[in-house]
């Protein structure tokens, strides 16, 4: 299995395995693999009760002609997964997917990093604390709300347009478009990518930046050379916690989008909750889960190779 | 918006309460003669408080209630939980399917005297009888068609939505079936069966300039028509009386010369059902004149199947002013259909928006 | 640096400019969310009043607080091996935390239905936390792992050198550094659950419902002003708890203190 394909934070290096908990430290002799075992099963037990075996259900589903949950007999079929053949315009709703997901995970990385480098560079103790919670406490609303919320800030004669009114006339409102998208989506992932880039800032040591400064570094230099290469791990993280979930996003789309809030996510949608086509809706989604791993594991090998080179 | 007692909520609460204590613990959902469990849309007429309170002085039995959000999802959770509950609502298009999949039994109407002033047209209709036995005890009929904000010109025809005069200024459902109708009736053709499929795609496609954004919900169409987005749209009969008697919106409800999207719900047993009798009297109750009377002057409601219960309305009440008789017309009533043209259905709105999104 | 202080300042905004509207639109007299803005505290009231709302709201907490540690304990031991072990299929067990999050959820909620039924696992509040849980965890081990990888490691092999057992280098130092991602994780977990709607819309049973799958039921109808209320009620009560916490039980975090 090899390391390189993953996306995910893997282990420090091959090197250091001296903190492994089968160390020669170890008097109790516990066995590696059993250690590992008894750290893992928890997780992958209830991952496999509640998610896997449901998924590899609707995965069987999606070779069928119709949802097997009538009485009319089911058969075999690859037809869902010619989707994209058949039926042609979703391959432009992928592709406008895919863009949406890109956009979204590209501020958040820009806005969520430098928001992270804020917290860790001129905020300390309880000021920094207290700016933490405040980040992460608008999630704990319901998205629902939030994006209702949105389309209320957004829309003609809304609250930005209150706004813009004390300066000039007539209306800047953008709801119902493709940025509007992709505001909502960026708000409601901009805390996952400041808390990861947050964790990876947090271990850089002054003395490091300090040390460069003094040799001459520029800002840029230190940016791109030190901060950007230690955030690196948080910034994927960041990255997989946003731009996988928002390619399969329907909510926001639907509620800002107006005619344009047309994504794959809805298309799947529509395949559950109106046309009880879950073959189709399933195969969509195996597809875009497919195009997702691809994405990563290309990702990820073209970074190995970066930083190798 | 509907008021609830806090009294009658905690009663009610304190019923689902123990019901779902005794269905966590793994016992099965056999209920205790006092209770039924309604399965429908939240704030379709079966959850009034106040009918639900009248009900329960009456009979005895409390009401609990579960909701869909689709009309989908109302067979999947039949399926997915036999047993569980007493009454569902299903759509004329919905309950072949549900009956022949055994997923509800057929309404003894000796146990619902009202089903009597129900037309025998309704009762015998092939969406809610199937081999002379009655299914689902039909119980109101509404229509889709077009909402207009007052002062706003009223199209005399669907093919007046796609004119410039309505720029940007429509708003749309999001619903495949009523889509295809829209764009069936614009080119006259069967709602239920078009044959030129490529012409109600024309059709639908000829509407995006003037398509301002897609609703699927009450809620979404009440806020947004509220805050000014648009004047004309694809609604529901009864949504639009709710819309101006409880919300106070300037709107009025449209049939062009085309006619309605028509639909008729019913109420049925489901199959399994821990108190069939209870269920009787709750459908006897729900169609009853004096429990509409009140839900449509109170609250707003579409049409009931029962022809006692309509004729009961004052003339001058805005349910009665929009649901008059002619428009229910059997042609435009949305049937039960196959499939495969369900599926035909689905894929031709999905290229549709596809093309509005472009 | 003063830079750094607008620019946070400035994502403050417009993380807050929704729920400040949302907050707001609790206090305005129109039920269908119309401005111009006309104070009123008829929401509150009917709040009060409406024990359905209110009960959703309490099984809402409870639901993310067993979720959150129920989740963090998972995914935060699996993150210790997934990052610290190394053996085969490691690969393969990361890239399985990514169906959970890139499934759409209202996929993975009708497949968790089916299959709950299937087993006899049912629907209900049992079902909710199974689920939550399940959704919960590849967060959790994600954000832990970030910690992970980035936390110094030295520490804790030169308390192993000078004789600590492993599990003791790791409670006495590692877990310390851990406890900021640990901390972040578990609020995030609990966010996953509050927010869940679609995957609570299909578990819960007729009887027990939250908070979220009130509204998503609300939805098709409409939803009142209530709703604001007590989402600000909630965010308001969640804020001053996590504060006060913060304020008389800080664990020392060399970490976050630095």
């Amino acid at each position: 299995m090899p390391n390189e394909a993953s996306p995910l934070p893997g282990p420090q290096s091959p090197g250091t395995g001296l903190h492994d908990l089968r160390g020669p430290h170890s008097p109790r002799k516990i066995p590696g693999w059993a250690a590992t075992t008894a750290l893992l099963l928890p997780a992958y037990a209830w991952l496999t009760l509640a998610v896997f075996l449901p998924l590899a259900t609707m995965f069987v589903f999606s070779f069928l002609n119709k949802t097997p949950m009538g009485q009319a007999p089911v058969e075999f079929t690859l037809r869902h997964y010619r989707a994209f053949i058949d039926q042609g315009y979703l391959v432009r709703i992928a592709w406008n997917t895919l863009v949406m997901g890109f956009w979204t995970t590209l501020i958040c990385a820009v806005l969520g990093f430098f928001a992270a480098l804020a917290l860790v560079r001129c905020t300390a103790g309880r000021q920094r604390e207290t700016l933490l919670v405040l980040i992460l406490l608008p999630f704990w609303t319901n998205g629902l709300v939030r994006v209702f919320s949105w389309t209320m800030v957004l829309r003609e004669n809304g609250f930005l347009d209150s706004l813009w009114h004390l300066v000039g006339d007539g209306s800047i409102s953008f709801l119902y478009s493709r940025p509007a998208i992709v505001l909502g989506l960026v708000h409601g992932y901009l805390p996952y990518m400041i808390l990861t880039c947050y964790i990876a800032l947090i271990t850089i040591d002054d003395a490091v930046i300090e040390a460069a400064q003094s040799l001459g570094a520029r800002w840029g230099t230190v940016l791109t050379r030190i901060l950007i290469p230690l955030a690196a791990p948080g910034l994927i993280s960041g990255a997989v916690l946003t731009f996988v979930p928002v390619i399969g996003s329907f909510m926001e789309p639907r509620i800002l989008g107006g005619k344009v809030g047309m994504t794959l996510g809805t298309v799947i949608e529509d395949q559950f909750t109106q046309a009880f086509n879950w073959p189709l809706g399933a195969s969509l989604s195996f597809t875009l889960l497919a195009v997702v791993l691809a994405i990563f594991a290309t990702f990820s090998g073209v970074l190995k190779r970066g930083a190798a080179a | 918006m509907t008021r609830i007692s806090r009294r009658d909520t905690m009663r009610v609460l304190a019923a689902a309460m123990a019901a779902g204590a005794a269905g966590a613990a793994g016992l099965p959902a056999r209920a205790a003669g006092g209770k039924i469990t309604v399965l429908n849309w939240q704030g379709y007429g079966t959850d009034e408080a106040w009918s639900l309170e009248a009900f329960a002085t009456a009979t005895g039995i409390e009401v609990v209630h579960d909701y869909f959000s689709s009309e989908a999802e109302t067979l999947t959770k039949l399926r997915t939980n036999p047993g569980a509950y007493d009454v569902v609502l299903l759509n004329s298009a919905r309950v072949s399917t549900a009956a022949m999949e055994g997923l509800i039994v057929p309404a003894d109407l000796a146990t619902i005297p009202n089903a009597a002033n129900i037309s025998a047209d309704l009762l015998t209709n092939p969406n809610f009888a199937i081999d002379g036995k009655g299914f689902a005890v039909p119980w109101v009929w509404g229509m889709t068609s077009i909402a207009v904000r007052e002062g706003v010109a009223k199209p005399a025809s669907y093919k007046d939505l796609a004119a410039p005069a309505y720029a940007g200024r429509f708003a749309m459902n999001d619903d495949a079936m009523i889509a295809v109708a829209l764009g069936a009736l614009t080119t006259g053709q069967d709602l239920n069966d078009p044959a030129d499929m490529e012409a109600v795609k024309e059709a639908l496609k000829a509407l995006k300039p003037n398509i301002k954004l897609l609703w699927s919900s009450e809620d979404q169409w009440n806020k947004s028509f509220a805050a000014g987005e648009f004047d004309v749209s694809m609604f529901w009969s009864g949504g639009s009386v709710r819309s101006r008697r409880n919300a106070g919106l300037p709107v009025d409800f449209v049939v062009p010369a085309e006619g309605a999207v028509v639909w008729v719900d019913g109420l049925a047993v489901a199959a399994g059902a821990p108190n069939p009798e209870g269920a009787a009297a709750f459908i006897n109750w729900m169609i009853d004149p004096k429990f509409y009377v009140e839900w449509a002057t109170k609250v707003g409601a579409p049409a009931s199947a029962n022809a006692q219960a309509l004729a009961a309305l004052p003339a001058d009440d805005l349910s009665a002013q929009v649901h008059k008789p002619d428009y229910m017309v059997s042609k435009n009533v949305m049937s039960a259909m196959p499939d495969e043209r369900r599926e035909a259905f689905n894929a031709a709105w999905e290229e549709v928006k596809a093309f509005y999104a472009e | 640096m003063r830079l750094g202080h607008i620019f946070l300042g400035a994502v403050l905004v417009f993380l807050y400019t929704p729920i400040l509207v949302l907050m707001a639109m609790g206090f305005n007299a129109s039920p269908l969310y119309q401005l111009p803005f006309q104070f009123s505290t008829r929401w509150y009231g009917d709040l009060m009043g409406n024990e359905g709302l209110l009960t959703a709201g309490f099984n809402s907490i409870v639901l993310g607080v067993i979720t959150a540690l129920v989740a963090t304990t998972l995914g935060t031991l699996a993150a210790l091996a997934l990052n610290r072990h190394s053996f085969r299929g490691r690969s393969l067990l990361q890239l399985l935390l990514l169906p959970p999050i890139a499934i759409p959820w209202l996929i993975t909620g009708t497949a968790m239905l089916i299959f709950f039924f299937w087993t006899g696992i049912g629907r209900g509040m049992h079902a909710l936390v199974i689920g939550h849980v399940a959704l919960a965890v590849p967060y959790v081990v994600l954000v832990v792992g970030t910690g992970l990888k980035t936390i110094r490691t030295d520490l804790e092999e030169a308390a192993m050198s000078l004789g600590s057992t492993p599990v003791h280098a790791f409670f006495a130092v590692t877990l310390p550094l851990l406890f900021p991602s640990i901390l972040g994780a578990a609020l995030f977990a609990f966010a996953v659950s509050l927010d869940q709607f679609v995957v609570s819309y299909f578990l819960s049973s007729p009887g027990y419902v939250t908070l979220p799958v009130q509204i998503y039921s609300a939805i098709r109808k409409g939803f009142t002003p209530e709703i604001n209320a007590i989402s600000t009620l909630l965010l308001l009560g969640s804020m001053s708890v996590i504060l006060i916490f913060a304020r008389f039980a800080r664990p020392q975090s060399p970490g976050a203190s630095k």
